[in-house]
């Protein structure tokens, strides 16, 4: 009975510690374009996606940063990744998506391109970003590679923070 | 344990609340120092607070609150006659008194202050003795409200050994033992255990228990007096002992707990002025009273607060709706239900708005407590006679402004005690009474609070100001005479500036003024100066009644709206281009006798100049402080209810930005801060009157493809046969179903028209109104717009010219004729 008891015990155990692995290995992404290329963040830090809707411009405040919007009663700032990358301004399109990312009370929405999918990458799949970039400046928190493509994984904190 | 942080959190709210009063009671025995009822209510603080402080186990103030109460009670019989000396002990003691609590509330525990050099001077006092005190000549020099140097002060204690010491205090035990046996019959309650001060560490446990249980009971009788005496206010507080200078048992058969002597007071005084809010003492539920007020946490009703704003975000919206709803369906029979609905709505709104924001209204009373001693400290201290009054002291304003407000005043009357009023020999001689006034009144005017502070001092001098402000290098000399009276007043309030020849401790420092103005900008306040030299100054500060939801003034420029809070708004006057005058690269215009300095307000936030401004703009005269300002608008769209919303982290201290609200329409509307933008107007540069010179973009035309026309029309039968009709000609054509996608397309700017053909008639924006819209914008002033309509009228033909149209096709046409309508409007072949 013990023995039998011991066993099934031992067989959970295993199954609880297997569990744990599977979980701890994958991490889950949205990917979406800005530009040429595609980047994706944590789906735990997207508070929602939406298409766009009307904003307000705000004087004094760089380019990138379009102005606020409100998002069921809360005054939340815009902000264009293309213009914060650096790269050339297009219309919105119907694809255009803003993602409202959270990181503890700091709430942002940024306009993206279009959405890829959502993706489930396993760690070891994802390397550190490139050295020639310096640590602390970084708005990339490593390198995803699937079998066709590879994917950057943005920093949110970095991408929250203000920086003028 | 937990049972006892309750018990010494309601201590401390008791004591704390007690105190307020205090000062300004303490203040007024001194000029009636025979008012029994008065020191009735001074002795009972420190017996209160003596009670239970003992029971808590804080064993300094309770010694302090003993000796306390020892002369105060032989003030109350009679004994002591107070006197100014006798007063400043007395002081000393209170604020020795309210450190302590402070102390108990910050740390849990009493000890660390030195309280025995006030004690030994309370003995002395009591003892009928002013002459050991050198502190206290007739006029003294300094009164001493930092309590730890007390025993410096003190050689009579200072020799005294610790026997002496302890031998002192168990003489005044016995003394009060006995006074406490008297004042007991007095009170005619023989019943009540003997009152001994005890020694707690000589105690064993039950004794401890039995003391603990007398001194609830004298608690509870306590209570119940004061109940009593809150329910019938104007009645002397304790009749008994009023009546009764001597200490003999009074004839009446009144006790103070006996609720039949409510109904007979002993009506030997007159009425004192009603107690101010003191929630805490009413109802106590022995006494079967009904509880009339509750205690409630500030956050709660911060809470309640912020959901208001979301609701009356949401009743803003329900208007702008209804309006929509009204305007598309009109005459429909639902309509006046929806009306009815919307509008109890907004008046439930409104009302409800109203009374959660009298919950957080305190009467300014609150913060005038602390003025009187604050005046009679000063006025010992700078040796100058000045008396306060006080008018509207129950007038209500927001719980924070309440404690913003502080400090500001504080500032403001000491400037006056220092500044202001005059030495005595000064006043008599300019023909004053040699007693200053200084007068602090608070009342309501529209939805603001208005504190006035009037002294009948030396004035304030407008040349003196200037001369010292130029000396200082605040101001240029050129400046200096540009200055009219009251700017110059104004100077007061610049950093840097101080007019006291001598610094002193009260002030002078040069901070304190401006101090007060920060203070009050942050409250959306203003401030106006008026002085006549030799004559008085009076301040008045104009503060709106609550923060959260305010009224704005909502204006608008090129596309953009903005939110002003209508506290700053002084005036709106429309003006034309012509009377703006340049003077060193500055605007102004002339408003009235007054030169007003103007900005735009699109070249304060950037707006790019798209639309053609008109001949005419609005001018929001803006007032904050003391400083004035004319802000260029373009449209004025109204007053309306705003909530504050914050920017958040991200977006925080834009210079020139309150924060924002959400309109009716649910898009967001940023609010000027108006103190931000008064500093950012002196270093912008005015761009009023130079037209932004609109890049001609001359497309060459190399094929008929590069022409473009759109077609606007509902319909999409007439958008087939007018394209048709256009096809052979090769140009580009684009459709819109309305007048606002076709609005949209123009903004969009993807293509560069050539010429529009616009139906009349079509749903959301019809062709006159998206005709007049487009020609608002400078770029499209020379884009043909064509109307194609089966509205023949003159009139129609009329209002399509009005509205800008240039060519006006009825339906049914020939295509050969719209066709040609159209390749003459474009020029089209001409350049080909």
């Amino acid at each position: 009975m013990s023995e039998k008891l011991q066993q099934i015990i031992n067989k959970q155990n295993k199954a609880l510690v297997g569990d744990n692995q599977k979980v701890d290995e994958v991490i889950q992404l949205v990917g979406f374009i800005v530009g040429e290329e595609e980047f994706s963040i944590p789906i735990l830090s997207i508070q929602e996606i939406i298409k766009p809707i009307g904003w307000t411009r705000v004087p004094q405040i760089p380019s990138y940063i379009l102005g606020v919007f409100n998002l069921r009663g809360s005054v939340i700032p815009l902000i264009d990744l293309r213009a914060r990358f650096g790269l050339p301004l297009q219309k919105h399109t119907d694809e255009t998506r803003f993602i409202v990312m959270k990181n503890g009370d700091d709430v942002a929405g940024f306009v993206i391109d279009r959405l890829t999918e959502a993706i489930r990458m396993p760690k070891r799949d994802i390397g550190p970003a490139p050295d020639t970039i310096s640590e602390s400046e970084t708005m990339i928190d490593g390198v995803g590679k699937q079998a066709d493509r590879i994917v950057t994984i943005l920093k949110v904190h970095k991408l929250l923070e203000r920086n003028f | 344990m937990d049972e006892f942080e309750e018990i010494l959190q309601d201590f401390l709210i008791e004591a704390f609340e007690l105190i307020e009063q205090l000062d300004q009671d303490l203040v007024e025995l001194e000029t009636r120092p025979d008012d029994l009822d008065l020191l009735n209510r001074i002795f009972r603080v420190a017996h209160t607070i003596k009670g239970a402080s003992s029971f808590l186990n804080f064993d300094v103030l309770t010694h302090l609150t003993h000796h306390m109460e020892n002369l105060l009670n032989m003030a109350r019989h009679g004994d002591l006659v107070i006197d100014a000396n006798v007063m400043d002990v007395i002081l000393e003691s209170i604020d020795l008194m309210k450190a302590l609590l402070v102390r108990i509330r910050d740390h849990g525990e009493d000890s660390g202050l030195d309280v025995s050099g006030c004690v030994a001077r309370l003995d002395v006092v009591a003892n009928g003795g002013e002459a050991p005190e050198p502190v206290e000549v007739p006029i003294p020099v300094v009164q001493a409200p930092v309590v730890v140097q007390n025993s410096e002060e003190e050689p009579d204690y200072s020799t005294m050994s610790d026997a002496q010491v302890e031998a002192e205090i168990e003489r005044l035990l016995a003394q009060k033992q006995a006074e406490a046996a008297a004042k007991r019959s007095a009170n005619a309650e023989p019943s009540k255990p003997a009152e001994v001060e005890p020694d707690y560490a000589n105690m064993s446990d039950a004794e401890v228990e039995a003391e603990i249980e007398r001194l609830l009971l004298e608690k509870q009788a306590e209570a119940a007096a004061k109940r009593i005496q809150k329910t019938e206010s104007a009645a002397p507080q304790e009749p008994v002992v009023q009546s009764v200078p001597v200490v003999v048992p009074a004839p009446q058969p009144k006790t103070e707990v006996a609720p039949v002597a409510k109904a007979t007071p002993a009506a030997s005084t007159t009425p004192t002025t009603p107690r101010r809010s003191e929630p805490k003492e009413e109802g106590d539920s022995k006494g079967g009273g009904v509880e009339q007020t509750i205690r409630v946490d500030v956050k709660r009703l911060d809470h309640l607060m912020n959901l208001i704003g979301e609701l009356v975000l949401g009743k803003n919206r329900l208007i702008k709706i209804n309006d929509d709803v009204e305007e598309r369906y009109e005459g429909e029979a639902f309509l006046e239900e929806l009306n009815q609905v919307v509008s109890i709505v907004s008046l439930v709104t409104t009302d409800l708005q109203i009374a959660v924001m009298k919950t957080r209204m305190l009467p300014i009373g609150k913060v005038f407590n602390k003025f009187p001693r604050m005046i009679r400290d000063l006025s010992r201290e700078l040796n100058k006679k000045i008396e306060l009054e006080i008018a509207g002291e129950d007038t209500e304003l927001d719980k924070s402004i309440v404690e913003e407000i502080g400090d500001p005043l504080v500032h403001i009357i000491r400037n006056s005690c220092d500044h202001g009023i005059e030495v005595g020999d000064v006043r008599i001689a300019a023909g004053k009474t040699d007693v200053g006034t200084i007068q602090l009144k608070a009342y309501h005017e529209g939805n603001h609070i208005v504190i006035q502070i009037i002294d009948d001092g030396k004035g304030l001098d407008a040349d003196m100001l200037k001369q010292k402000s130029i000396e200082k290098g605040i101001i240029t000399e050129k400046e200096a005479d540009a200055m009219s009276e009251k700017e110059a007043f104004g100077l007061i309030f610049r950093p840097g500036f101080s007019t006291a020849a001598q610094v002193t401790s009260v002030s002078g420092r040069g901070v304190g003024m401006d101090v007060v103005k920060t203070n009050i900008e942050k409250l959306n306040g203003m401030i106006d100066i008026d002085s006549e030299v030799g004559k008085g100054t009076s301040m008045k500060l104009k503060i709106p009644l609550t923060l959260a939801i305010i009224q704005a003034l909502l204006v608008g420029v090129q596309e953009e709206y903005y939110a002003i809070p209508l506290a700053s708004v002084l005036e709106t006057v429309r003006i034309n281009k012509d009377d703006i005058y340049t003077v060193e690269n500055r605007s102004v215009m002339r408003l009235r006798d007054e030169v007003l300095s103007l900005v735009h307000i699109g070249d304060i936030f950037e707006v790019a100049r798209v639309f053609d401004t008109s001949e005419h703009a609005y001018v929001v005269v803006l007032g904050l402080a003391e400083s004035k300002i004319g802000l260029i608008v373009d449209t004025l769209i109204g007053q309306e209810e705003i909530v504050i919303k914050s920017l958040g982290e991200y977006l925080k201290g834009i210079e020139g930005i309150a924060g924002a609200t959400i309109r009716g329409d649910g898009g967001v509307t940023l609010i000027v801060d108006v103190a931000a933008l008064m500093q950012m107007a002196k270093s912008v540069k005015s761009t009023i009157g130079s037209e932004s010179g609109e890049t001609k973009k001359i497309g060459v035309k190399n094929s008929a493809s590069d022409y473009c026309v759109m077609i606007v029309d509902d319909s999409k039968t007439d958008r087939t046969i007018m394209r048709k009709a256009l096809e052979p000609l090769g140009v580009t054509l684009v459709e819109a179903t309305d007048g606002v996608e076709a609005l949209n397309i123009l903004k969009q700017g993807d293509h560069f028209f050539d010429a529009m053909l616009i139906d009349i008639e079509m749903p959301r924006m019809d062709g006159y109104t998206l005709a007049s819209e487009i020609k608002k914008y400078n770029k499209y002033k020379n884009l043909p717009l064509i109307a194609v309509t089966s509205r023949a009228g003159k009139a129609d033909r009329m209002r399509g010219v009005e509205s800008g149209m240039v060519e006006y096709i009825t339906k049914p046409y020939s295509p050969e004729y719209l066709m040609n309508v159209v390749k003459r409007n474009i020029k089209f072949n001409e350049g080909l």
